[in-house]
């Protein structure tokens, strides 16, 4: 039983993010379905491209998430407005990441808001949590 | 225990004391603003607005700013500076509380005329106090920004802001 539970464990943290975190997508990923009929599940690459591309934000100025995050999701990122350093954004380099759907939630309605000027739909917020994981 | 610890710690750090009147070639030598210890809810509150606030810059002090300031900052949220740092409506109501709470009682740091202001930067206090800070000195690299109380004040988070704790980067200690 000891074992099983070391197990489980081990294998919680090769995902890459909490239990919350998963059924959390897991809800998404529903939500994803109802509003694209094509949907296949949560793609990294997507992910990657929501993570890396240019927008005009909230202010009418270009960001992008790796203005504060960096292109290196295990690097130490800072914030481009205030100068605040951010830990690494990649579960594997920061433990912490991806275990609170309060946290997630939080972040990823705000980031939207700030890079796209709206908040990300169901599959966006999916794509871009699976390419964090993944990274 | 350690986590009460920790909370703790933080926030007797974190207003336990703040040094507003950190001159120290004038009579008035540090005196925190508030001296009574706080209640465990309110160092639970005080720790929260450190995570909530302090994610993105410096969480400064309650005692900056006067209750109107806070409350018009806690109620602008959705677009606070430019960007969305919009939080849960119980913990946005707690750190409400808490900053309404501590926030200054003391004209001569805040008195605005009136206007309310968001920056602590444009209250009086704080510009007659940072009079002589140049512009380069502001918008190095290493500072950015002169909301940046800590790329200078050597140790402003925990609420101090004593002359000889200063140290501007690349322009040594002020003196």
């Amino acid at each position: 039983m000891k074992y099983l539970t070391i197990l489980l464990i081990g294998s919680m943290s090769l995902m890459g993010a909490s239990t919350e975190v998963v059924q959390y997508m897991n809800e998404l990923s529903s939500v994803a379905k109802t509003e694209n009929k094509s949907f296949a599940g949560f793609d990294a690459a997507r992910g990657k491209e929501i993570f890396t591309s240019t927008h005009t934000g909230k202010q009418g100025k270009p960001i992008s998430c790796t203005s504060c995050h960096t292109t290196n999701l295990s690097n130490y990122g800072k914030n481009s407005l205030t100068g605040k350093v951010i830990e690494p954004l990649s579960p594997k380099a920061n433990p912490q990441r991806l275990t609170s759907v309060k946290e997630v939630t939080k972040w990823l309605k705000r980031n939207f808001v700030d890079v796209y000027a709206r908040e990300g739909t169901a599959q966006e917020k999916g794509d871009v949590l699976t390419y964090i994981i993944k990274n | 225990m350690k986590i009460f610890l920790n909370i703790s710690l933080a926030a007797a750090l974190f207003v336990g004391g703040v040094y507003l009147y950190a001159d120290d070639d004038e009579m008035e030598h540090a005196r925190p603003a508030y001296s009574k210890p706080l209640s465990k809810q309110d160092q639970a509150s005080a720790a929260l607005y450190k995570k909530e606030c302090g994610a993105c810059h410096m969480a400064y002090q309650a005692g900056f700013l006067p209750k109107r300031s806070w409350d018009k900052t806690m109620k602008g949220l959705d677009n606070h500076f430019g960007t969305d740092a919009t939080m849960d409506a119980a913990d946005t109501k707690t750190i409400q509380n808490y900053l309404m709470t501590y926030a200054s009682k003391n004209d001569r740091i805040t008195d605005m005329k009136g206007a309310v202001a968001l920056r602590i930067s444009q209250t009086p206090h704080f510009v007659k106090e940072h009079r002589e800070i140049t512009q380069k000195m502001i918008t190095q690299p290493e500072v950015k920004s002169i909301a940046n109380c800590t790329a200078c004040h050597t140790k402003a988070e925990t609420g101090s802001y004593r002359e000889r704790e200063i140290h501007i980067p690349n322009y040594g200690r002020w003196e």
